[in-house]
């Protein structure tokens, strides 16, 4: 059995199938920590690598895994990868480890993570199921960046910490508060599928012309 | 894959015991390593606190100052930081805060001059305030305001005060009024109690 091409794999996670602007996933995240352009950046990283490696477990071990316990042990896997990367940023990145706190913990009930175990690691080859692992966490991890550009910038007048916007600027403080992040990420979906439909419109037309 | 009722839970109890070997192992091949990277932290907080400079930003300098400049008395059965300057003279202490903040407990130091007189800074240990909001307070603007406050003034316990308050001293963050309120209740009352006690009094 051949999996996917990783061209089409990484279509589907970073556009297509966008984890976050198409299947409406892991929002709770998007919403809590786009606040700052590097809390996004690094819960995007810890997601890609969990993302990645759990999928790669679950599917090495799809063929043994008895199937109505296959929940229970693509939990298990997803919290060991958690729990390794939350020692590992303790051990080496004690500063990282502190600026995400409590969020490094909450990577395991990110839907996005069970989502493509469930959905593509159980049917498909280790190597095409990491891809897609690290597709969909980029997918994730893109949108993130972007809302936290938008409300890094107005809210604080910064990106990444760096002060862009002058003195002049006042910052609208509604960007920092949760209300925001509905509102940039409603408008962030709403012209993904406006752009999407268009395709979709152009792709028809085509194949009509034809 | 026939259907099986022991197969299940042996595989089940094979998965289980893998992966908590290897998270035991990696738990405990960098314990050590976390272990001094926490004491490292504590190190630089107390420094930051009374505002001490280490001669660079290496494991080893911190832990020098630390050495050389903070040393611990017992006080009410604990231990209990100071600042030593030259001469083994008391400059400050540094009180620890606690108390319930918006999500969960703030814990951290407050740094009081030795004739209680002001506050030489504010660093905080631990909380679980909402990045990008609440936990703004561990950020440098937010904790410097609290360095040279006048204890002295003050008769009703009321020692941190918001502006544009009257007699107001700081300023709170925006969009997080909770964990401001918060910081400030905790800081109230356990420096009230501390100022009530004393060391020498």
């Amino acid at each position: 059995m051949k999996g996917d091409s990783p061209k089409k794999i990484f279509k589907m996670g970073l556009w297509e199938d966008n984890p976050v602007l198409v299947q409406i996933i892991g929002i709770c995240s998007a919403l809590a920590v786009t606040n700052l352009m590097l809390n996004s950046l690094i819960m995007g990283v810890g997601l890609i690598f969990v993302t990645a490696l759990s999928s790669f477990t679950v599917s090495i071990l799809r063929n043994y895994t008895p199937k109505h316990i296959r929940m229970m042990v693509q939990v298990l896997i997803i919290a060991a990868y958690v729990i390794i990367v939350d020692i590992f940023l303790k051990a080496y990145m004690p500063e990282m480890s502190k600026a995400l706190g409590p969020y490094v913990g909450l990577i395991i009930t990110n839907c996005i993570i069970m989502g493509r175990a469930e959905a593509y690691a159980q049917k498909n080859p280790p190597i095409p199921s990491f891809l897609d692992g690290v597709a969909s966490g980029l997918g994730y991890t893109l949108v993130l960046l972007v809302i936290a550009f938008i409300r890094e910038l107005l809210g604080f007048g910064t990106i990444f910490g760096i002060q862009v916007l002058g003195e002049w600027w006042t910052p609208w403080t509604i960007m920092i508060m949760p209300p925001a992040a509905f509102f940039i990420l409603a408008v962030v979906i709403w012209i993904t599928k406006t752009i999407q439909e268009k395709e979709k419109d152009n792709k028809k037309g085509q194949v009509a012309n034809l | 894959m026939k259907k099986s009722f022991s197969f299940p839970i042996i595989f089940m109890v094979v998965i289980t015991a893998f992966f908590t070997f290897i998270l035991a192992f990696l738990n405990y091949s960098t314990a050590d390593k976390i272990a001094f990277n926490q004491e490292l932290e504590l190190n630089k907080k107390l420094l930051y606190i009374f505002d001490i400079e280490s001669l660079s930003e290496e494991p080893e300098d911190i832990h020098q100052a630390f050495m050389d400049n903070i040393g611990s008395i017992s006080f009410e059965g604990e231990d209990l930081y100071v600042y030593y300057g030259d001469n083994e003279q008391i400059l400050g202490y540094a009180v620890p805060i606690n108390g319930s903040g918006l999500w969960g407990s703030i814990e951290g130091y407050v740094g009081v001059s030795a004739d209680y007189s002001k506050i030489l800074g504010l660093e905080f240990i631990s909380h679980s305030e909402t990045p990008g909001l609440g936990g703004r307070i561990s950020e440098d603007w937010y904790k410097e305001q609290f360095r040279g406050i006048d204890l002295t003034k003050t008769t009703d316990g009321n020692y941190i005060i918001y502006k544009p308050l009257a007699g107001g001293n700081v300023d709170a963050i925006a969009g997080a009024t909770l964990t401001s309120k918060s910081v400030s209740k905790l800081l109230n009352e356990d420096l009230e109690e501390f100022m009530k006690k004393g060391v020498n009094k």
